[in-house]
């Protein structure tokens, strides 16, 4: 009996060394990565806070619908926002635009949209709430405009000058840099 | 009376062939004696270990037995640790169980009493391992100073290898003999291998588990030291591969959540949480490698330490897989080796 005690206890200390020696004898891999996500803002070559098209660009097919989502990077709180989108309006129409999370709070926002020939205008405007008066600072996506393809050819899209954000003080929110899109229909 | 004379003779010859075929069995036994010192009353333990050497030596001597070198036979307290010393072992249990320790076929127990002034009586008893019994029982009288001690231990030796004693040596002593044993039979011998040296047996050990071949050869402060070294790195590492691992997890859930993700936003959050966790797994996995390096150093060293400080050992004469000795016949040092 004592014999099998000393037997199971000596077997014990052996898979206990066993499992040290395996962890002492073998090394384990280092971490090595890219960090080079082309969707990555840190890899898009702007200033922030900026605006920038997401993404940048899209290939589609003739009649197709595609979305662009129309995004922050960095940007300051903000109580509402005018976006003066420029695009190539005999390729492309505008079906509709969403609010994105940006100007979400615990109300939805409001918005106006303007489309005539080329020049979409987005009026977002944050409601105020018992938490706070303008959105969190932040990268986010501010609204996401659907577009329909009605001819083959490519379209850029850009910020117009009239492009604006402000603060719950009606304060002009900084923006150092606007990226630019196409839409590249086959 | 046909049928009785058939009956008759169908029995004689029955017997007959019975007794053709009846074999005597015997069994061979070896012949490797452990020496257990002997336990001295009212004498000195110095003397006690010269006469048990000189008694050793002597049976050794005669070739009948394969003495156990007195250094491996004294190994007994590794296997069977007690305060007192073995030699106290005089019954029949207890000297088999440590013949069978020290892989014997026969071991002598005895003591060297001090009666009188001048007068020794010194005991003997021969054990049989294999059959698990005493066979002899020597008993002398020795009256006087060293020298006759000496004497009466090189006659015990003569009396225990079954030979007689030389006129040289007979000098007016009482010896006596008890014969305890009869008929003889003998256990089997089965295939041995050669006995290992308790030098590679340590470092064996020691290479397996630190600090157990110094434990085994009773450095046990050594061998706890090394042991719990080595056991705190191991713990250290394991605690460290833990920790590696965790982050090594969240490594590869965070990058391959980069590598596939198209909302910037998502992947402005997990940029920083890749750099994270890249960093302290490698943070981990160096320090892993640090402790690997240090444990490594000290199993070398707690190997070579269980190497050194192990007792040499003799063994069997002939029997050791090697060996060294001067042989004064061709006045040279020869290296032999037996497997």
């Amino acid at each position: 009996m004592l014999t099998s005690y000393n037997s199971i206890l000596t077997f014990n200390k052996i898979k206990l060394f066993g499992l040290c020696l395996i962890v002492l004898a073998f090394s384990c891999e280092d971490a090595d990565y890219d960090l080079d996500n082309p969707y990555d803002p840190t890899n898009m070559d702007l200033d922030p806070p900026a605006l920038f098209f997401h993404p940048p660009e899209v290939s589609t097919s003739l009649g197709e619908s595609i979305s662009v989502e129309v995004y922050g990077l960095k940007l300051d709180s903000s109580a509402g926002a005018h976006f003066d989108i420029r695009y190539d309006w005999g390729s492309v129409t505008v079906d509709s635009v969403v609010p994105g999370p940006f100007f979400t709070g615990l109300n939805d926002p409001m918005e106006i949209i303007v489309d005539e020939q080329g020049i979409l205008d987005v009026f977002i405007y944050f409601l105020p709430d018992v938490n706070s008066d303008q959105s969190q600072s932040g990268t986010w996506s501010i609204a996401t405009v659907y577009f329909s393809t009605i001819s083959k050819g490519e379209s850029e899209l850009l910020f117009g000058p009239n492009t604006t954000l402000r603060d719950a003080n009606n304060e002009l929110v900084t923006i150092n840099e606007y990226g630019s899109g196409y839409i590249n229909v086959e | 009376m046909l049928v009785i004379r058939g009956i008759i003779i169908l029995h004689l010859v029955s017997f007959c062939l019975a007794t053709e075929t009846t074999r005597s069995v015997s069994m061979k036994t070896g012949n490797q004696l452990a020496v257990l010192e002997f336990e001295g009353w009212s004498i000195s333990e110095p003397l006690t270990k010269f006469l048990t050497e000189e008694f050793r030596e002597t049976i050794r001597e005669l070739e009948i037995f394969q003495v156990q070198d007195q250094g491996l036979t004294n190994e007994i307290s590794i296997f069977y640790p007690r305060k007192k010393n073995y030699w106290a072992c005089w019954s029949e249990d207890c000297a088999i169980d440590l013949g069978k320790r020290l892989k014997v076929n026969y071991v002598i127990a005895g003591n060297i009493q001090k009666k009188d002034l001048n007068e020794f009586l010194i005991s003997g008893r021969l054990f049989s391992i294999d059959m698990e019994t005493l066979i002899d029982e020597f008993t002398m009288n020795s009256s006087g100073i060293t020298d006759s001690l000496l004497l009466e231990m090189k006659k015990m030796a003569y009396n225990v290898s079954g030979l007689p004693v030389p006129d040289t040596l007979s000098v007016g002593t009482d010896t006596s003999e008890v014969a305890t044993t009869g008929d003889i039979k003998l256990k089997r011998q089965w295939f041995k291998l050669p006995p290992i040296p308790t030098k590679i047996k340590a470092l064996m050990m020691s290479t397996a588990i630190p600090g157990s071949g110094q434990i085994w050869v009773q450095r046990k402060y050594p061998g706890y030291g090394f042991l719990g070294t080595e056991a705190t790195l191991g713990m250290a590492a394991l605690i460290s591969y833990y920790n590696y691992n965790k982050a090594w997890g969240g490594f590869e859930e965070n990058y391959s959540s980069y590598q596939n993700g198209t909302d910037p936003h998502i992947l402005e959050e997990l940029r920083p949480k890749v750099i994270q966790y890249a960093q302290e797994s490698r943070r981990y996995n160096s320090f892993m490698k640090s402790i690997r390096g240090v444990a490594a150093s000290i199993w070398i060293v707690n190997m070579v330490h269980a190497y050194l400080v192990a007792p040499s050992d003799d063994y069997f004469d002939g029997e050791y897989f090697f060996d060294l000795e001067y042989n004064p016949n061709v006045n040279q040092l020869q290296f032999n080796f037996n497997f």
